[in-house]
């Protein structure tokens, strides 16, 4: 790949407030972590790397009210991306060009921990559910500087920051923009705190990654965000670069949901497909910051994974997990920021409390040393073995810099959809469904399962929520019917994630104390527990990445797999959209206004979908015009195909001018206009505040044309939008519309559908827009 | 000892959700891990946070279990000599 220029960065952590104290730290080798002071827990056993802030210290520096409704999280991740846009010199009318894609797993959950009671119990504090969940951090965090183009917020645990980084690479390696504002933010949680305690993976010792003695880990807190830009916008604005991103890779280990495995696998093809990518062998490497958290199940798998792409040459690393404790869903951010510093300055950061070699494991850096650097690779890896690595190059002096376009934008991404399989409130549409659809008015339903017996066995059954059950069913069954044992890639989109298991932890936290916490349920709390499970269950080691994003996590999740397709990067993907509801957790969600508002029907949805790019027997050739693809997959796959996929986009608080801006480039990239678009599926939900304005926003934008539903059956769940797809996909494969689906009874009519755009509309915030074919 | 076994079967299963089972499908002296239950590692500290709740054993590090949870006959052995509760 070409490679993708650094044009500003900034962090925050336990070592300092910008990069000037972070450098000063790192070369001094003063470490951060120490004895516990901002958090509230009764845990002062555990030495941890806390940012220096107290929450109306961070708001103060920023300029907030002190009654403002904000999360440590969006606080943090604010003093880091302030730093690094006045780097890149991005001020806030320049904003509406770029785009921003955080990690974070956390969220708001530092507020829903204290004041979870009150959620349930009373009136007070409930302006502080809407933030509880991650895409709102981000999008509060963004939006203390202006308006961006895009957000989305990536949760892959402890490696988020890091796939943050790879979807903005993408984002500007098919040309969606110039400039990615990427990385991530994870404040510390009694959640967390506690919930790795109960993997009794925490050192009560100051953290001694790769050493014989090490322990477990100390958790740390912080945020970095990278200022990602294309050579020739760069050079446009007068900017120069402070690095380069020149690979990247991310693997599945799919071995075990807390553990890595022995030989590493997930890390090694992460490492490999940086190389791979750089265009770079491994003797090129002059360092690794590796993921190295100092427990001893990590240490020894990375250790493996390294001397296995290495050899006997494996090149000077080092965790600076001893200087900032595990920054979790923001290491990777973090550390790529460290990285970027050491390339600057031609130093090999320091292994902090080092002092004994470990069997069978690498010598790390012991010494500061001064060197001069060319590549290093930054790991960071997550539960569910969602491994990432990036590859920073320092910039090349006397080089005019690279300008040529990657020549990967110009690909199409139309796809076809093989198989989609659902569970919701609906039973799966069959003909009599298409006649007469179950209707349901009680305001919160739930999922009508399967048996999930021919799906999971009862050993692995036990230990899963229903969301991974239906993830896990839906998945199976869609693979099986689109005739496929693996694909290139699982995307999985959850807005709110693994509530149920989130709620039982909180509970016991709220109720019984910080002792004796189930492991169970903090293991299933995460939200990329659901992709994970299902690599692990299908031995998929291919890219893995889980979105968190509100009502348009199902999007993000397809807008990755739209990307990836059209920069040639995979040919199959297993899209997802998972939400699962509790009762207790619909009446906060109530209470907080985030859903049930009026004749809001509020469900559940599990959505697995099976793309494919290019005929699969096919070897993927340069030159291939749409249509021998279209003929020779559908040859491969008969009457598999449910339909085309030839469009789509989605929009940050868009202007009726950018929508329509889009919508016509949209309609012309497919060879389409307006006129060939039968229908349009809305997601109109029975909240009739948003509803009215939603439909007049429909009617300007696509005039007369009839109007479909299906939120009133199906239910709204935050992935509801991967049920639309669903739907209109069934509709164009059977060539009619149930009448159950018009938004205006007088509308109805038997035209076989041939082309449905979907058009998702979150509070006028979010917009997506996905165009199907029969 | 044969009470403390079968409450230790019962709060097995509840702990480790093994729906399907009653105390008498598990088989004191079969192993609990690999073979046997085919159990796992969270497992095993789902079995720690057990023996602390219910019979005051605190382990200090998760290898610990490698011996005591060898089978539901050892376990007991070893709640039995080391309760405090």
């Amino acid at each position: 790949m070409e490679p993708i220029l650094i044009t500003g960065t900034g962090v925050v952590s336990a070592i300092g407030l910008n990069k000037a104290e972070t450098l000063e730290a790192l070369l001094s080798g003063k470490s951060g972590v120490g004895q516990l002071r901002y958090l509230k827990t009764e845990h002062k056993e555990f030495p941890v790397g806390e940012v220096k802030l107290t929450d109306a210290e961070m708001r103060e520096r920023l300029g907030i009210p002190q009654d403002a409704v904000t999360t440590r999280t969006a606080l943090m991740g604010m003093l880091a991306l302030g730093e690094a846009l006045e780097e890149a010199q991005l001020t806030k009318d320049m904003l509406s060009k770029v785009g921003f894609i955080s990690g974070t797993t956390v969220g708001g959950m530092d507020m829903s921990e204290q004041f979870y009671l009150d959620y349930i119990h009373n009136e007070a504090h409930k302006e502080y559910i809407k933030v509880h969940d991650c895409g709102s951090c981000s999008e509060m965090t963004a939006n203390h500087f202006g308006k961006f183009a895009f957000t989305t917020t990536l949760s892959t645990a402890c490696s988020s920051a890091a796939n943050a980084i790879i979807l903005g690479a993408n984002m500007i390696r098919c040309g969606e923009a110039d400039i990615v504002v990427v990385g991530g933010s994870e404040c510390i949680t009694k959640f967390h705190l506690n919930g790795f305690n109960s993997l009794m993976i925490l050192d009560t010792e100051p953290c001694r990654p790769f050493d014989a003695t090490r322990h477990g880990l100390n958790l740390g807190e912080g945020a970095a965000y990278i200022v990602l830009e294309s050579a020739e916008s760069a050079k446009r604005r007068g900017v120069t670069a402070q690095a380069l991103l020149s690979g990247y890779g991310n693997a599945c280990d799919a071995f075990h949901q807390t553990a890595s495995s022995p030989d590493g696998e997930g890390a090694y093809r992460a490492m490999s497909e940086a190389l791979q990518l750089a265009g770079l062998q491994p003797s090129d490497i002059d360092y690794i910051n590796a993921h190295g958290t100092g427990t001893p199940n990590n240490d020894a798998s990375e250790s493996q994974a390294m001397i296995r792409l290495f050899g006997e040459n494996v090149p000077p690393v080092s965790s600076t997990k001893p200087f900032t404790g595990h920054t979790t869903s923001a290491s990777g951010s973090i550390e790529a920021v460290f990285c970027i510093l050491a390339l600057q300055n031609g130093f090999l950061p320091v292994n902090l409390n080092w002092s004994q070699a470990m069997e069978d494991g690498i010598l790390p850096v012991s010494q500061p040393t001064k060197k001069e650097l060319k590549h290093v690779l930054c790991n960071a890896f997550g539960f569910g073995g969602n491994d990432s690595s990036l590859l920073i190059s320092k910039v090349p002096e006397l080089v005019e810099g690279p300008t040529k376009n990657d020549g990967a934008s110009t690909g199409s991404a139309t796809c076809y959809i093989l198989s989609a399989k659902q569970i919701s409130l609906q039973q799966p549409l069959t003909e009599a469904w298409m006649q007469e659809p179950i209707e349901y008015d009680v305001p919160f339903t739930r999922s009508i399962d399967p048996s999930f017996k021919e799906y999971v066995s009862p050993i692995e059954a036990r230990r899963m929520g229903k969301i991974l059950k239906r993830a896990l069913a839906t998945s199976k069954e869609a693979l099986k019917e689109a005739g496929l044992d693996t694909v290139d890639a699982i995307i999985t989109g959850t807005g709110y994630g693994c509530i149920e298991n989130t709620e039982f932890f909180l509970d016991a936290l709220s109720n019984d104390g910080e002792q004796m916490l189930k492991p169970t349920y903090f293991m299933q709390s995460t939200h990329n527990t659901i992709s994970s499970l299902v690599a692990i269950q299908t031995k998929n080691h291919g890219y893995n990445v889980t979105y968190a994003h509100k009502s348009i996590s199902f999007d993000s999740a397809l807008q990755d797999a739209w990307w990836q397709f059209k920069l040639g990067k995979i040919n199959t993907a297993l899209v997802g959209g998972h939400d699962e509801m509790t009762e207790t957790f619909y009446h906060i969600l109530k209470k907080g206004g985030v859903m049930g508002h009026d004749d809001e029907m509020c469900g559940e949805s599990a959505v697995s979908i099976v793309i494919s790019h290019k005929p699969l027997h096919q070897v993927v050739e340069p030159v291939e015009t749409p249509l021998q693809n279209e003929s020779a997959l559908r040859q491969a796959h008969g009457p598999q195909i449910l339909c085309k996929l030839t469009g789509f986009q989605m929009l940050h608080q868009p202007t009726t001018d950018t929508m329509q801006d889009s919508l016509a480039r949209m309609l012309q990239n497919a060879g389409k206009s307006l006129a060939d678009v039968d229908y349009i599926l809305t997601g109109i939900s029975g909240d009739h505040g948003n509803d009215e304005a939603y439909l007049k926003e429909t009617k300007l934008l696509f005039g007369g044309k009839p109007l479909l539903k299906y939120k009133h059956l199906f239910g709204e769940s935050f992935t509801s939008s991967g049920i639309g797809l669903y739907v209109a996909a069934q509709c164009l494969k059977a060539g009619r519309v149930p009448a159950a689906l018009f938004v205006d009874p007088k509308e109805v009519n038997d035209k076989q559908p041939k082309c449905i755009l979907l058009y998702n509309r979150t509070d006028g915030k979010n917009v997506s827009l996905t165009l199907l074919e029969a | 000892m044969d009470e403390l076994i079968y409450t230790l079967k019962q709060q097995i299963i509840e702990a480790l959700n093994l729906e399907d089972m009653t105390p008498e499908d598990i088989d004191e002296n079969a192993s609990l891990f690999g073979e046997g239950l085919g159990l796992d590692s969270i497992d095993a500290l789902e079995l720690i946070v057990l023996m602390e709740k219910n019979y005051g054993i605190k382990l200090k590090d998760p290898s610990q279990g490698k011996e005591i949870f060898k089978s539901v006959a050892v376990m007991a052995d070893y709640i039995q000599k080391n309760r405090t509760k």
